[in-house]
């Protein structure tokens, strides 16, 4: 008796076949893959003469086109590229100035010595170049005068800041003494006479005050003026407010002077020489406040709170 | 038939386009540093930089110019300060260069490896990402350039004895047409 064999076409057995041996193909070269030892490629990028030209990019990028690594030459022309698996790969080499060069290279376990050398750019497809951009030789020239007269304006209005930060304390100094340096009457009399000690200590730091206003002015003065500059901003009220405490300085001295002469004769201080302490007090002020214009926006950051 | 071939080959030859010659022109620009002092928080800005670009060969060279002394930061005598301790009057210009893929030129994003001329040094600056957006010949390019002092070997300023950070980050705002 003969028995009743299913029949199984040839094609569905051929594609059967096919579909286990691609499928065992992808896991052995899945395997495979694995298994890879990473290679490194490295080498120098030069210039026709040999030269090595610093900062070349290189990009590896494998046989889909994806990169897989980025590298720059060094000021030697030195690149690598470390940790590479075993395959085939594209070097891509761009430099400013030089023409793109790729090279294919096929890594394996042990190291890959790869030495590139660009040829220039051709003169058809330049890189764009400063005098592509249309600065005038004004703007781009380099002027060594003028550097030098930024420094030595830098430098007197350094000292400038100092002298005017270290004037502040005598000037303080002096607005606080004045009350001690002064005759007290009440009703006519005389409660307290002229203090020598005191009035010795508020002329001493009016006059520190007198001096070190000075130098610092003569600092701020004689800074060299850059010609074609429009000044504009915090330091044109800075500027401004040193009309104000500049004919102060001088006028509490003169009316301190005033005050002092009638006081001395028994005279109790009147007329304009009355207005010494009021004229110190908005002098200081002025002062102070065209020291925090030229600081100008201040910010104090532990007041804020951190990011 | 043919209209499933033409789209195979409409697809495949979008690479090719991106990567066509080109050339840009610098259209607006605002590039401002940003210095900062536990007393002062400052931004100077110029809008006078220049700049062009070429792609030949799926790679694109791209140039941007400023004078030093275009940078405003709102007060002529710290400009002034600025100026001389960037040495801005011997180097009167901040040139960057760049040189990229220009299949990057069609991306939202674009990683640049920028050469930055300031001060009479030169700084590399690799893998720098810029936002690209716009649409056809228009395109609008940011981002932020990490500088610092120390990478031009400019003194740092100080104020009441205190010297300002070390980093003064460049953010750029860029309109660039393609012509």
């Amino acid at each position: 008796m003969r028995r009743k064999v299913a029949f199984i076409p040839f094609s569905t057995i051929l594609v059967f076949v096919l579909f286990v041996l691609s499928d065992a193909s992808m896991i052995m070269r899945a395997a495979a893959q694995d298994a890879t030892v990473p290679g490194s490629v490295s080498g120098t990028v030069v210039d026709a003469s040999g030269k090595p030209i610093a900062h070349a990019a290189l990009a590896l990028t494998d046989a889909a086109g994806g990169q897989v690594a980025k590298a720059e030459s060094d000021a030697a022309g030195k690149y690598g590229f470390s940790g590479v698996n075993e395959g085939e790969y594209n070097v891509t080499v761009s430099a400013a100035g030089f023409a793109v060069k790729t090279v294919h290279v096929i890594v394996t376990a042990s190291q890959g010595l790869l030495d590139v050398s660009l040829a220039a750019r051709s003169p058809a497809n330049p890189a764009p170049s400063l005098n592509d951009l249309g600065f005038s030789t004004q703007q781009t020239e380099s002027d060594p005068k003028l550097q030098a007269m930024l420094h030595r304006r830098t430098e007197m209005l350094r000292t400038h800041q100092r002298l005017g930060l270290i004037t502040t304390i005598p000037m303080v100094a002096t607005l606080f003494t004045g009350g001690g340096a002064k005759v007290e009457r009440e009703g006519g009399q005389t409660t307290r006479g002229l203090n020598d000690a005191n009035l010795d200590l508020h002329l001493a730091l009016g006059a520190a005050t007198g001096a070190l206003y000075g130098t610092t002015a003569y600092f701020a003065i004689r800074a060299p003026h850059v010609p074609g500059t429009h000044k504009h901003g915090a330091i044109r009220l800075h500027e401004a407010l040193a009309f104000v405490h500049g004919p102060g300085m001088l006028a509490t001295g003169v009316l301190g002077y005033m005050a002092y002469k009638q006081e001395n004769s028994g005279e109790k201080v009147h007329g304009i020489a009355s207005a010494h302490g009021p004229v110190a007090v908005v002098t200081t002020i002025a002062y102070g406040a065209s020291m925090v214009a030229v600081s100008w926006p201040i910010r104090v950051k532990f007041w804020e709170k951190k990011q | 038939m043919r209209i499933a071939l033409l789209l195979i080959l409409s697809v495949a030859a979008l690479p090719a386009f991106a990567q066509s010659d080109s050339q840009w022109q610098l259209e607006q620009s605002t590039l401002s540093y940003h210095m900062s002092h536990p007393m002062h928080e400052l931004d100077g800005v110029s809008h006078a930089a220049k700049g062009k670009g070429t792609c030949h060969e799926g790679q694109c060279d791209f140039l941007i110019a400023a004078p030093v002394k275009s940078f405003d930061s709102g007060d002529t005598n710290r400009d002034l300060h600025m100026l001389e301790t960037t040495r801005g009057a011997r180097f009167p210009m901040v040139v960057v260069r760049t040189h990229f893929p220009a299949s990057e030129l069609s991306q939202g994003t674009v990683n640049a490896d920028l050469e930055v001329q300031f001060a009479g040094q030169t700084a590399h600056y690799q893998n720098v990402t810029f936002q690209r957006t716009g649409q056809g010949k228009d395109v609008r390019i940011t981002g932020t350039v990490p500088a610092t002092c120390s990478d031009f070997k400019i003194d740092r300023p100080t104020f009441l004895m205190v010297p300002i950070k070390n980093e003064i980050p460049v953010k750029v705002e860029m309109r660039w047409r393609e012509q």
